[in-house]
């Protein structure tokens, strides 16, 4: 039996190209995040973790770039067992999907929030990019409950005039909606085909779908002149009330005050509560977490984690969790990958890692962590996560290892699979496999 | 603390900073022998020496300095600024006739200065290290590092000289004449206003054909230093982590650009165009002069060499105004964009 893929990478490599040289963050990196489970990415900081996981949504900034491997997301809820190779995909196609079917939370709330838009703002700016045709219907029908109160003369013919421009501006997210879902299930059907011609229709195809939302002259008019874009504010009127839903269903006291807030205004808890929000506005099947709670105090970090947990039972389907703190770790996930230095040390599930780690780096981070009987004094680990411009050769561990053989300098180890689902890349175990 | 009180206090600020600003100014004044400081006193160009000795010993001016200080501030707060021998017209009476040239100038320079500023800026910001990049970099240093009055003649030495386009002059004759004669009304003194709303569309054009060049010269000049701090200033909003949430929500380029990391770094420009702005007043004497516009610019820059103390002394006063003005409308506008900043 094996669960249903989510996301998956294949030998991706994320260079950042700096005034020193390249630095090397992510090396072939391969995992897989199934559906329906947390999946936990343990590691010093400068590991990758945060590079590993920027990549997955390809919003890694510059000077960084992916430069090989693949990304397969299996998106389709009809067909799970199908997935599409995102890296070929335009960056209108990654836009269309982050934040509706991906999202993420980040380390430090204080800094993801833009200081000049309002908690409002940040978080109606979800429903704009994703939920357009809902909300338009929303607005649309509530002009037309409000239309029998008003009945005929200025009142009416204002609210008349509205509804039409709503209508029209809710027909073209209709047509455009349409079309996306057209060229979607084509080149759905196109995945998998190479030859010259399905290539050349899937370019086609993906510069198509790069076209934005064509809306009639009335409406763009209507949008642009002050006094006419009121025709809007029934809209934003649908969509306040969305945030304020979203903003209550967090458990965020007395949302109608917040939502009006600027992010200075709010505490690190609150303003990570901003962040899960905008991650959730849209019900996104994976929720990425990048170190929630690190830069949090201990008893919000625990509220955070209880949120986060709550989430994942409620509302999200799978969630990636990134940490150093190994509890967190034992506490939410249920696989667990080990990376150092941009490779993939260790993966398996978590009562597995904890009870048997393999590789000598998740072995040294266990064991650096205090136990409840603690004997003796921590280990450490000797070093420090090396300088990826100029990483070491073979096995990148090798320097900090206290297993080094001559073989780890000139090799990096393949991944062996030494149990069900557990899977270590470390020479010791190689070298096992040959005897 | 609201927005009131504090425009009241920053206005009381101001009279404070006016009387320091007339303080220098009287300063320099006093250097000056009496019968040269005569002249703001007097509304008349023909004095004999015998009549100068008599005004001398009228207005005091061989008192001491403090109570010279305090009755020519009486006159200011009664509105007589004296007389200006280079314009030949009590100075209230010169001014109006030259601010408007000056005014119409800026206010058609200073839009494009800031839009160009922001547009290249942006531009070179969001497409880093691209030919568009270098170019705009290149036009930054070239605006940044000419001199006002050299790039003014070049200017002037191509499209006038070798062209034959682009006169300098306030408006051509023919236009002058029609502003001259008795049926043009003049309702703002705004040139093309008042071209407009008399229907002249040739004066108009006329009027914008002569304002080219100078406005040209200040564009290229001013919008150089705003160019290059929307371009880092942008550059260090893109790579803020509020830019990767909103691409991780879906945010489209333009939205990203726009909404997410203009807003941001606009707010340093902001404080920037406005002393852009009250420089460009000030900074007008070089470009008025060059392109012979009659601007208080032009007046002062004659003022000056003729040592018309009254023209002199009510402009700096006007242009202290001007920058306490400029910078309380930027504390506003500031304080109106960035929530985090609060007016106290």
């Amino acid at each position: 039996m094996s669960a249903q893929h989510l996301v998956e990478t294949r030998e991706l490599a994320t260079n950042f190209y700096t005034f020193e040289g390249v630095v090397r963050a992510l090396n072939n990196v391969s995992l897989v995040v199934d559906q329906g489970e947390t999946y936990g990415i343990v590691g010093e900081s400068g590991c990758g973790k945060s590079v590993t996981v920027r990549s997955m949504m390809r919003i890694v900034q510059a000077p960084g770039r992916i430069d090989g491997g693949k990304i397969v997301m299996f998106l389709n809820a009809e067909d799970k067992a199908k997935g599409i190779e995102i890296l070929g995909r335009t960056e209108a196609y990654m836009a269309s999907i982050r934040g509706k079917d991906i999202s993420m939370i980040f380390q430090e709330p204080g800094a993801a929030l833009n200081p000049v838009l309002s908690v409002h703002q940040q978080i109606a700016e979800s429903y704009e990019f994703h939920r357009m045709d809902e909300m338009l219907e929303k607005s649309i029908a509530t002009l037309e409950a409000h239309a029998k109160e008003l009945g005929g003369g200025p009142a009416g013919w204002w609210n008349g005039l509205r509804k039409s421009l709503l209508r029209r501006e809710l027909g073209a997210h209709k047509n455009y909606s349409a079309r996306i879902q057209t060229i979607d299930n084509e080149l759905y059907k196109l995945e998998d085909s190479t030859d010259a011609a399905s290539l050349g229709r899937k370019r086609e195809l993906n510069h198509e779908r790069d076209k934005p939302v064509r809306r009639d002259f009335l409406v763009e008019f209507a949008r642009r002149v002050p006094f006419f874009a009121r025709y809007r504010r029934p809209l934003n009127r649908t969509v306040e009330a969305q945030v304020i839903d979203l903003l209550r269903s967090l458990g965020i006291p007395n949302p109608e005050n917040i939502a009006q807030r600027y992010p200075h205004e709010l505490s690190g808890g609150m303003q990570q509560r901003i962040v899960i929000a905008i991650a959730l506005a849209c019900h996104p099947t994976l929720l990425i977490a990048d170190e929630p709670t690190s830069n949090l105090d201990v008893t919000i970090q625990a509220q955070i984690v209880d949120l986060i947990r709550d989430l994942k039972k409620t509302a999200i389907s799978s969630v990636v969790f990134i940490t150093h703190d190994l509890g967190l770790v034992a506490e939410m996930c249920d696989r667990v990958t080990v990376m150092y230095a941009g490779d993939v040390a260790e993966t398996a599930t978590v009562k597995e890692l904890f009870r048997n780690p393999l590789h000598p780096y998740a072995q040294g981070l266990l064991d650096a962590v205090p136990k409840e009987i603690q004997e003796g004094e921590l280990t450490i680990i000797p070093g420090a996560v090396p300088n990826l411009i100029r990483p070491p050769s073979g096995c990148r561990f090798h320097p900090r290892c206290s297993h080094k053989m001559a073989i780890c300098e000139k090799e990096k180890p393949p991944t062996l699979e030494l149990g069900p689902g557990h899977f270590v890349a470390c020479h010791l175990y190689t070298k096992d496999q040959s005897k | 603390m609201n927005l009131y009180s504090f425009i009241v206090r920053r206005l009381l600020f101001m009279i404070l900073v006016l009387v320091g600003v007339s303080l220098l100014v009287f300063t320099v004044m006093m250097i000056l022998p009496p019968g040269q400081r005569l002249a703001a006193y007097v509304t008349s160009e023909k004095v004999t020496p015998e009549q100068m000795d008599a005004l001398i010993a009228k207005y005091g001016l061989n008192d001491p300095a403090p109570v010279q200080y305090i009755r020519w501030l009486g006159n200011v707060l009664r509105g007589e600024f004296g007389y200006s021998v280079t314009a030949s017209a009590p100075v209230i009476t010169a001014f109006g006739l030259y601010f408007p040239t000056t005014l119409e100038l800026v206010l058609y320079a200073t839009p494009l200065i800031i839009l160009v500023g922001v547009a290249l800026g942006t531009l070179g910001a969001v497409r880093k290290d691209s030919v568009a990049d270098h170019a705009t970099r290149v036009f930054a240093i070239v605006g940044y590092s000419l001199p006002t009055f050299w790039l003014g003649l070049l200017l002037l030495m191509i499209f006038y000289g070798f062209l034959g386009i682009f006169p300098p002059g306030t408006l051509s004759n023919s236009a002058s004449d029609v502003v001259m004669s008795s049926h043009f009304h003049h309702y703002t003194r705004l040139i093309t206003i008042d071209a407009i709303l008399n229907w002249r569309w040739d004066v108009f054009l006329d009027a914008l054909y002569h304002m080219f060049l100078p406005a040209l010269n200040l564009v290229i000049i001013n919008s150089a230093m705003i160019m290059r701090l929307m371009r880092s200033s942008m550059l260090e909003s893109l790579g803020q982590d509020y830019m990767m949430t909103a691409r991780a929500k879906g945010a489209d380029e333009k939205t990203l650009y726009k909404r997410h990391a203009r807003r941001n770094a606009l707010l340093p420009v902001i404080t920037v165009s406005g002393l852009t702005l009250a420089g460009l007043m000030g900074g007008m004497v070089i470009t008025e002069t060059i392109f012979d516009r009659t601007g208080i610019g032009w007046w002062m820059a004659r003022a000056a060499t003729q040592l018309d103390v009254a023209a002199i002394m009510f402009n700096v006063l006007f242009l202290g105004t001007i920058y306490v003005m400029i910078n309380l409308i930027v504390d506003v506008i500031y304080a109106y964009v960035d929530p985090r900043v609060r007016l106290s």
